[in-house]
């Protein structure tokens, strides 16, 4: 009988920390609720505080008549006080309807949905990659600390953030598929021409995501590098590490069982802000590649000052980032033990 | 003679109890001088405000001058010549004030409001606090460059005075955030409440006491945002959300993405200049980081 005591224990804190987790999910989830309602109400300001109007967008240089400006601004809601407006807006934006473009008139919520997926591709790739390289040199430069495979990764994390992405992305193009010819020069997929298996066509989808992605992925790579190499350095100086080799251990096991699962800890942390970070790089990478994501969309309606479609992507995106930062955070509470839900 | 006297004597307790500014420089400088990449860091930055200060003295030729287009790199043009024949070294040279001009406007920006804000919400707390954590949640919720995007889509004027501005305005919340944590701890120090029981006001307790100690941290954060912002305008007059009027690096990075990937050098010296700036910022932060023994957490 007395063998079950600790087993019923067990049991019985791992349904508390369970309930606990799950009040501290709901809650995280409450909290996000206002936040998102803050940033549309700024965004809405930032795009009618701002100087001219959005009829004049609308049609730029052309000419109208006072009668088709008095019927669309009718038509638009803009005879409505400010506050009326964002309530008819949100109203819509929480039923999926995000408005229509300037330019082309399509609905915008059609627009942004078929490019989310092709922006979440590229981010995708790019976490993954961006993990491995990270922590596979951050882990080496901290093993082999002050040594020459320290020095060099150290250095490339050095470039990489110092450099900006598109700069990158140029020098990529110009060498790797202009000048060797290894990679395709931009866009999604060889247009004109028809892939016997569909496994060819997924091969010629790859090896035009390859730069993109390997360039986005480099300076959260850089990030990461550095972050898993102080926090190494760390734990490998802690009592449990000289006690673990002092039992006889292998140093592998030293590492990868002891060392770098400790290690990682303020990495999950971090890797929260990878969202938004990618996203960032995404824009200008997804330019200099005509990948026809989110990014690529988002300078095309800048240039045109395509409102609605500005405005449907910064809420979009937005509520991408906070669900990333809440699953960062959720992660984090379920990775440490430590940790308080207060 | 007593007057003498007297003025020698108390030149000299000046001398023995007035902490000089110079020790503490000195003390700085020790401890950047022991790491190779710090000086490597600090030559890097002091040739670049060396470079944007004299511009017209060390660039070769006129950069507005116009003569043979296209010229790959040669003796007479080390970094070739653009489109209409302007020399590429010089407008690099040229490029340099404009960029370190937007990246240490938008810091100065940045600082007017970030430490004013910071230290009300951190000494004060309440409303103020409450508006400020709000604020920042929003701004870090996006990411810089498309709150950039957005914010310059919005003006009807573009060029490198609105860049500077909006990079200023959305750069802040993140310095008041750090003063304001600096702020919060030290407020609770013995020294604070020694202040505070001699009679001191807030307003001397936060200008005399506190921010003293905080001026390390802004210093840490000024050098690395630096550089940041020159990437950040670097990124946005590449996409053509600036005037081409003031050629900044970004600008000539326009200029040569118009002809890519034809005449390499158009696009390879503008990049590594940015590359160049920013490491050596990025070194220089770091070290000094170090030396004024700083931590920046939460960035």
């Amino acid at each position: 009988m007395d063998a079950w005591v600790p087993l019923i224990k067990h049991v019985c804190m791992q349904l508390v920390a369970l309930v606990t987790l799950r009040t501290y999910v709901v809650r995280r989830l409450i909290l996000l609720i206002p936040t998102f309602f803050l940033i549309s109400i700024i965004l809405f300001a930032l795009i009618h505080l701002a100087p001219g109007d959005p009829i004049r967008a609308m049609f730029g240089p052309r000419q109208i008549t006072p009668e088709v400006r008095e019927r669309l601004t009718r038509e638009l809601g803009l005879d409505q006080p400010i506050p009326v407006q964002y309530l008819i807006w949100m109203s819509n934006v929480l039923r999926g309807d995000l408005g229509y473009s300037y330019i082309t008139s399509a609905p915008v919520f059609d627009m942004i949905s078929v490019r989310i997926p092709r922006t979440v591709e590229l981010m995708f790739l790019a976490e993954i990659v961006s993990v491995v390289i990270g922590i596979v040199l951050g882990v080496i430069s901290a093993v082999k600390h002050q040594s020459l495979a320290d020095a060099a990764s150290t250095l490339w994390a050095l470039i990489g953030y110092s450099t900006p992405n598109f700069w990158i992305g140029l020098m990529a193009i110009m060498v790797l598929a202009v000048g060797l010819g290894w990679f395709p020069v931009g866009g999604m997929k060889t247009s004109g021409v028809t892939f016997p298996t569909p496994f060819h066509a997924l091969l010629d989808h790859l090896s035009h995501a390859t730069l993109p992605v390997f360039i986005l992925a480099y300076g959260w790579a850089a990030y990461l590098l550095r972050l898993v190499r102080s926090s190494m350095l760390e734990v490998l100086r802690q009592d449990y590490i000289t006690t673990a080799r002092a039992k006889g251990l292998k140093e592998r096991v030293v590492i990868y069982k002891h060392a770098l699962r400790n290690a990682l800890l303020p990495v999950v942390t971090y890797e929260g802000y990878s969202m938004g970070f990618l996203l960032g790089g995404a824009v200008v990478i997804e330019e200099v590649f005509t990948w026809l994501g989110l990014g690529h969309f988002m300078i095309n309606a800048a240039t045109n000052r395509d409102y609605p479609i500005l405005m449907g992507l910064s809420i979009i995106i937005a509520l991408m980032v906070l669900i990333a930062n809440l699953c960062a955070d959720i992660a984090y509470a379920i990775v440490d033990p430590r940790i308080t839900y207060e | 003679m007593g007057d003498r006297l007297r003025l020698n004597s108390e030149k000299k307790t000046e001398e023995v109890y007035k902490p000089s500014k110079a020790t503490q420089l000195f003390i700085v400088w020790r401890k950047l001088r022991r790491s190779k990449l710090a000086i490597v860091g600090t030559v890097i930055v002091l040739s670049v405000l060396l470079v944007a200060l004299f511009a017209p003295l060390i660039a070769p030729y006129d950069p507005e001058l116009w003569g043979n287009p296209f010229r790959p790199p040669s003796l007479w043009h080390p970094f070739g010549t653009d489109a209409v024949g302007r020399d590429m070294l010089s407008l690099v040279i040229y490029g340099c004030s404009i960029s370190l001009y937007v990246g240490i406007g938008a810091v100065l920006i940045e600082l007017l409001i970030g430490v004013t804000v910071g230290a009300i919400a951190g000494y004060f707390g309440g409303k103020i606090d409450e508006v400020l954590m709000r604020i920042t949640d929003v701004v870090l919720s996006l990411p810089t460059i498309m709150l950039l995007i957005l914010a310059v889509s919005m003006f009807a004027v573009r060029g490198v005075h609105v860049i500077m501005l909006l990079m200023g305005m959305l750069g802040w919340p993140f310095m008041a955030r750090m003063v304001r944590g600096e702020f919060l701890t030290l407020k609770q120090s013995t020294f604070v409440e020694a202040a505070r029981s001699m009679g001191a006001s807030n307003w001397r307790i936060i200008l005399r006491h506190i921010f003293p100690n905080v001026v390390s941290l802004i210093i840490v954060l000024v050098t690395v945002d630096i550089p940041e912002y020159i990437f950040y305008e670097a990124t946005l007059s590449f996409l053509g959300f600036s005037d081409i009027s003031s050629p900044s690096w970004g600008i000539l990075l326009q200029r040569g993405y118009i002809y890519f990937p034809n005449y390499w050098w158009m696009i390879t010296f503008p990049g590594l200049a940015v590359f160049f700036a920013s490491m050596g910022f990025n070194l220089f932060g770091d070290s000094l980081r170090d030396a004024l023994d700083v931590t920046t957490r939460g960035r």
